[in-house]
């Protein structure tokens, strides 16, 4: 009984002392980790904002997985046993990675099976079947590979995939690369993560790198899987089964004859949701088959990590609105230079690590393929613009000490010392540079555009209420709400100007309140940016626009704190 | 006597209410500044590129922020108006298609000669000198129903004005003022929030906000008939120094004052005035004329809409103005701009509706933008986008690379070390950081030193009338409409010469689904899950209209023109105004700026005989951090919806050998295709013939420019 208690204490011990180790490590991409996965295949529902709940097939956990990633994620993270995409398997470079699979599929869906391409997989247990080991109903069957190439991997089924696939039997390998570079966790990387720190920001990484190349660090990471749905298939399906119930596998008859073709998809899911359903958080409880969400955020400077696979049938153009992505590596294969004369990595302050340099495309629409991975670099500064999206103002009639704050220019532009400041990693060359002419608010004068009368315009969900970031900016940038009568009569106040300082002109009110309190709070007032996929009709949900494959990324200022959990 | 008091009373309280009414109240409106912080002085040219722009930033005032050194400002500033709204166009098998749709509503003559509708502020705020007639300029033109392309220009006059629809002289803004007072302000008057008046400071105050902005002009003056005017001393035009509300007038009453600076001392003050009015010149302001606009932009869509063009370094004001579907009275569509690729956007600029503002009919709304690095974008409406894309809404932009502006015959290594912050000239020693690309510092930037550095990159700024290849193995040329040589150009700023072309064509890519074209005109639910393009656009157009009746063979000076649709208001509209035949002068090579606008389908494109070689994707130039290019040749290219890239059709023959070589694979004459190879979309809906095909034209010379409205010699 001591013994086993003090075994038990030592477990517990073991356990705080791994689960410490993960905080301060980096967790992931929401997924489950260790080297053996216990993976089931069931059927379950999947919902969709029209309300239908579309019959599939998924992958799940048979028994709780050793570990969750993120750290920062763990509290929330959960495994059923069904899920589409089916759980993100977690694992680290050279691992020896075992999954066991058992079929728990309707006896008559038959046999079923994993394909984890571009790895050496050793399948043993179940039956041969044409691409690799199945598992016939009810059995189970063990897959093992070495994790060879860290990134981003699908694994999908290899048995009747035109039928499997489409109902849900798809996930994601993420392999954590082995050494970090230098040049990663220093120079810019270690000024945003003081500034998490400062603000009080989780890190919800796996690691600093993508992979083991100087070009490959990141600030934060998502992972996105697209499909889409034909809701005639798995409605078939469902029927089939529920004729079938009962049937002995193996035997006349106890199969499924499904037609997968005409394809006529309804339905265009990332990470099995739709919009607007993927903005809702990881795990939420509205989705106890639909774990995984598609709400991206990021901060000025960071840079962001996309991992995508094509999981349906079709290529989807995937639009990034804001800027460019960098694309690293197709199926977990750097893209790199055939020069031999190398690229130096190094960011102010920070350690330069050589290497050969990035050769993927640069992309504002990164197609996703079906069965191809690609992993790419996306980052938001607001360079160029050629005005000071956050409305600085050298003197500021509002006393707002965070309308006067200064912008030091490091060697690229950036104010990136002052990583406690709001506008930690503002472009300097733009800084106090008004985008009006006339006084909007505390915002000053000189700029090139007059801004419209915000009564011949209708203002959007996401829409923070004034052309700037963060709340500070917008509130201090608002016009002065009338009181009174519409149109510019006068406020019945005037701020504070004495001599020598110019007086702030009230009459330019507006009657109209833009304050979004749901989608863009006030303490956010992010700028949102379009994530969808630009064959236009697939931001569609059954008909219904919008919907389908389509998200807002939200860049936000510094002091909004990111907390993926929510 | 008692109805004359109330009739100028009725009177008093019109011009009460309608001077109310800030400017902004106006909701139609064209924003061209011929000069702003960024662009100081004259921008009606674009200036040559000897360094990158140098700044000083003031560290004491209002007015922190950057100012360009006079002589070292690089682009300038261009200006388009377009409107949103619907119309009709032609397909290649007659039919009419109701679209949701762009049309120009400045640069009218240039769109319709296949150009760009961007203008300079001098050209852009020119006023009409006559009145504009609906369907202009194919009603000037004379335009006759049922014509095909470039038969479409008929016996009327050429029309030729490329100013904005509707720009008018704002009108003359005349304020009632109550009191004056010149020096210190008498009780009960209180003063206003400015600087303390000095003995010739005269305070004027008004009851309503005079809307005059601090350095602009007034004038005060007298009603001739007044009973009570202001004494002589305060009249003549000044310049406000100071304006103020919430203020109490020497007379007694909470008012709005302004001030300005007279000639005279010892004017005292003086209350109750009457018919003492300050008003303000009439200016172009981006003040317009509502009629005109709904005159031209009504049922004036394009497909593709208006063109936009312009320069890396250039501020770009795009005004969208909602004219209405007058088809669809039962929707209150907004439209926006998204211009599509833009790095670094702000939201609000983005036009995405739902994250930003969308505009309503009856408005305008102006998109500013600092130019992006150069490479061919698009832009297009951003509400409901699989409706709105579908319907037509889709728009081809490109961006010049400053690499064009280099003075002939420099070294175009050298002149990307400039913007890269390499080496700088003694006149501009300070890099621009906007314009670096540091690839070990920066994952997103393509305009990397060409691997090799400057001995092996010796290629210099071509020169007017020669060709991209050097030495030319079979010579053509390009020249203006005056005749004059036109030299190469270059699609990015690619230090080594690489991406020169001599002519240059922007195509859009997109497909029409007849049937829900036809629901968008009628009013029956939209289903998106059944669209099927049945026609296949290249610019609008099916074969054979993409190159009109300049097709089968090079003709001799034929340059295809617009083509009109006569719209259900009776009138000829120039619904497609660019053409997709490629001219290329013998030797030469042609950028083709490509962009797939679908909806639901990738798109290839094929080449027979020419080779393609591409050397841009999404608007970044091929090439990898170490500098070495990745561009690549091939005879097709698939894009996805809301793709672009960068093709030059390569006809210099370079593969023929020596220079002057017999054996030539592209001779002046000769006639090659780009189409689609899924030969299914080779038909015009039931038609099983046209389709997305166009013809390119191997010519002895390219007369009328490098772009679409030339002509093949």
């Amino acid at each position: 009984m001591k013994n086993a208690l003090s075994q038990i204490t030592r477990i517990l011990l073991q356990t705080v002392l791994v689960l410490s180790l993960m905080a301060t490590a980096h967790a992931a991409v929401p997924g489950i980790t260790g080297t053996t996965f216990n993976l089931t295949a069931q059927d379950g529902y999947l919902n969709q904002p029209d309300g239908e709940a579309i019959y599939s097939w998924g992958y799940g956990c048979s028994v709780a997985p050793a570990g969750f990633a993120p750290a920062a994620l763990v509290s929330v993270s959960v495994c059923p046993t069904m899920q589409v995409p089916g759980p993100t398997l977690i694992v680290h470079e050279n691992d020896t990675v075992t999954i066991n699979l058992v079929n728990q599929l309707p006896t008559a869906a038959g046999n079923t099976s994993i394909l984890f391409p571009g790895f050496q997989v050793t399948a043993s247990g179940g039956v041969v079947g044409l691409l690799t080991h199945e598992a016939a109903p009810g059995q189970t069957v063990t897959y093992t590979f070495t994790a060879s190439q860290p990134g981003t991997h699908p694994y999908y089924s290899g048995t009747q995939g035109d039928l499997q696939i489409e109902m849900g039997l798809y996930g994601a390998v993420v392999v954590i690369p082995a050494t970090i570079p230098g040049n990663c966790t220093t120079g810019y990387h270690s000024a945003i993560a003081a500034a998490k720190a400062h603000w009080g920001e989780a890190d919800f990484r796996l690691a600093a790198a993508a992979y083991d190349h100087p070009g490959s660090c990141y600030d934060r990471e998502y992972l996105f899987q697209w499909a889409e749905m034909d809701s005639r298939i798995h409605r078939q399906a469902q029927a089939q089964v529920a004729a079938k119930v009962g049937c002995t596998a193996g035997t006349m008859g106890c199969s499924l004859n499904v037609q997968t073709e005409p394809y006529h998809p309804a339905y265009f899911i990332i990470n099995g949701r739709s919009m607007p359903d993927l903005m809702d958080p990881n795990y939420a409880s509205e989705y106890p088959h639909q774990p995984y969400n598609a709400d991206p955020h990021t901060h000025p400077g960071d840079l962001l990590l996309l991992r995508t696979i094509g999981q349906g049938r079709w290529q989807h153009p995937f639009h990034e609105h804001a800027n460019h992505v960098r694309i690293l590596a197709r199926d977990a294969n750097l893209e790199l230079s055939s020069s031999t004369t190398p690229v130096s990595y190094t960011t102010p302050g920070g350690t330069a690590v050589s290497g050969p340099g990035l050769a993927g495309l640069l992309m504002f629409n990164t197609d996703t393929t079906p069965g191809e991975s690609f992993d790419g670099i996306f980052y938001y500064t607001g360079r160029g613009l050629n005005w000071d999206p956050y409305g600085h103002h050298p003197v500021s009639s509002s006393n707002d000490p965070l309308a006067t704050l200064p912008c030091i220019p490091d060697v690229n532009g950036y104010n990136s010392a002052a990583t406690t400041a709001v506008n930690f990693f503002e472009w300097c060359q733009d800084h106090n540079k008004p985008v009006e002419v006339n006084p909007f608010g505390d915002v000053g004068a000189g700029g090139p555009v007059t801004l419209p009368d915000p009564d011949v315009v209708t203002n959007g969900q996401w829409y923070g209420g004034t052309p700037y970031l963060g709340p500070d900016a917008s509130l201090r940038a608002k016009m002065p709400t009338c009181v009174g009568s519409p149109n510019g009569t006068p406020n019945p106040t005037t701020p504070s100007g004495g001599a020598g300082t110019p007086p702030v002109n009230t009459a330019n009110c507006t009657t109209l309140n833009p304050a979004n309190t749901q989608l863009n709070p006030a303490n956010e007032r992010g700028w949102a940016f379009m994530w969808h996929s630009h064959n236009e009709r697939e931001i569609t949900t059954n008909n219904v626009f919008p919907g389908g494959m389509l998200m807002m990324l939200l860049v936000d200022s510094r002091e909004f704190v990111i907390d993926e959990t929510l | 006597m008692t109805s004359r008091k109330l009739e100028i009373t009725c009177i008093l309280l019109l011009v009460f209410c309608v001077a109310a009414l800030p400017a902004a109240a106006q909701s139609f409106r064209a924003q061209c500044p011929p000069s702003t912080i960024t662009h100081p002085g004259d921008n009606n040219a674009e200036p040559a590129y000897n360094g990158p722009t140098q700044f000083t930033r003031p560290t004491t005032g209002t007015q922190q922020w950057v100012v360009p050194t006079s002589g070292t400002v690089n682009g300038a500033i261009k200006c388009q108006q377009v409107s949103g709204g619907d119309g009709y166009m032609t397909e290649a098998d007659g039919t009419q298609t109701f679209m949701f749709s762009f049309g120009p509503l400045s640069g009218l003559a240039d769109i319709a000669s296949g150009n760009t509708g961007a203008e300079f502020p001098s050209v852009f705020n020119t006023p009409y000198p006559g009145t504009l007639v609906r369907g202009d300029p194919a009603t000037t033109d004379g335009a006759v129903t049922g014509a095909s392309p470039g038969v479409g220009v008929g016996a009327g006059t050429a029309f030729t004005w490329n100013g904005a629809v509707g720009i008018a002289p704002d009108v003359i803004q005349t304020l009632a003022v109550s009191d004056v007072a010149e020096g210190a302000i008498p009780a009960p008057g209180t003063a206003p929030h400015c600087p303390a008046p000095t003995a010739t400071t005269v305070t004027a105050y008004t009851f309503e906000p005079a809307g005059i902005p601090v350095g602009a002009q007034v004038t005060i003056a007298n009603s001739p008939a007044s009973a009570a005017p202001a004494p002589a001393g305060f009249l003549g035009t000044f310049t406000v120094t100071c304006a103020d509300s919430n203020v109490i007038s020497p007379g007694g009453f909470s008012q709005y004052a302004f001030q300005y600076t007279d000639s005279t001392t010892g004017l005292g003050s003086s209350t109750s005035l009457e018919g003492t009015t300050a008003s303000t010149p009439p200016a172009i302001d981006g003040h317009v004329d509502p009629r005109p606009i709904m005159d031209i932009g009504v049922m004036n869509g394009n497909i593709p809409g208006p063109l936009l063009a312009f320069d890396e370094d250039d501020e770009v004001f795009l005004t969208l103005t909602n004219v209405g579907m007058i088809m669809r009275p039962d929707l209150f569509e907004q439209h926006t701009f998204h211009f599509h690729g833009y790095p670094n956007a702000s939201s609000f600029y983005d036009g995405v509706p739902d994250a930003s503002v969308a505009i309503d009919i009856g408005a305008s709304f102006t998109y500013y933008y600092m130019a992006p690095d150069a490479g061919t974008y698009f832009y297009h409406c951003h509400i409901t986008p699989p409706e709105h894309l579908q319907m037509g809404m889709v728009n081809q932009l490109y961006v010049r690379p400053r690499q064009d502006r280099v003075p002939a015959g420099q070294s175009l290594y050298t002149s990307l070390g400039y913007q890269n912050g390499i080496s700088e000239p003694t006149t501009n020693p300070v890099v621009d950081l906007r314009t670096a690309c540091s690839p070990g510092a920066d994952i997103l930037c393509s305009a990397t030193m060409p691997a090799g550095g400057a001995t092996a990159n010796t290629a210099t700024r071509a020169v007017p009338g020669s060709l991209c290849s050097n030495p030319a193995v079979n010579v053509g040329a390009v020249v203006d409409a005056a005749g004059n040589g036109v030299a190469p150009d270059y699609v990015y700023n690619d230090g080594d010469g690489s991406t020169c072309y001599e002519v240059t064509y922007p195509i859009q890519e997109h497909g029409f689904d007849p049937n829900f074209h036809f629901v968008g005109m009628t009013f029956n639910p939209e289903m998106f899950v059944d669209m099927k393009d049945k026609y296949f656009l290249l610019n609008g157009r099916s074969y054979p209209d993409t190159v009109g009746q300049c097709g089968g063979s090079v003709i001799s000076g034929c340059a295809p023109g617009p083509q009109a649709t006569v719209s259900s208001d009776g009138t000829m509209h120039y619904s497609q105004p660019l053409p997709a035949i490629i001219n290329i002068p013998a030797g030469g090579r042609a950028s083709l700026r490509l962009v797939n606008l679908s909806v639901a389908e990738y798109f290839t494109l094929q080449t027979l005989g020419i080779p393609m070689h591409v050397v841009g994707w999404n608007a970044k130039l091929l090439r990898d951090q170490a500098g070495t290019n990745t561009e690549y040749w091939t005879n097709s290219i698939n894009i996805g919806g809301g793709e672009s890239d960068d093709v030059i059709l390569d006809a210099s023959d370079n593969g023929c050998g020596s220079p002057g070589c017999a054996a030539k694979l592209y001779p002046a004459g000769s006639v090659f295709y780009l189409y689609e190879p899924d030969l299914d979309r080779l038909s015009n809906d039931a038609e099983n013939f046209g389709g997305m095909m166009t013809e390119v034209h191997i010519c002895s010379s390219v007369t009328g420019g490098n772009t679409f409205g030339n002509s093949c010699k």
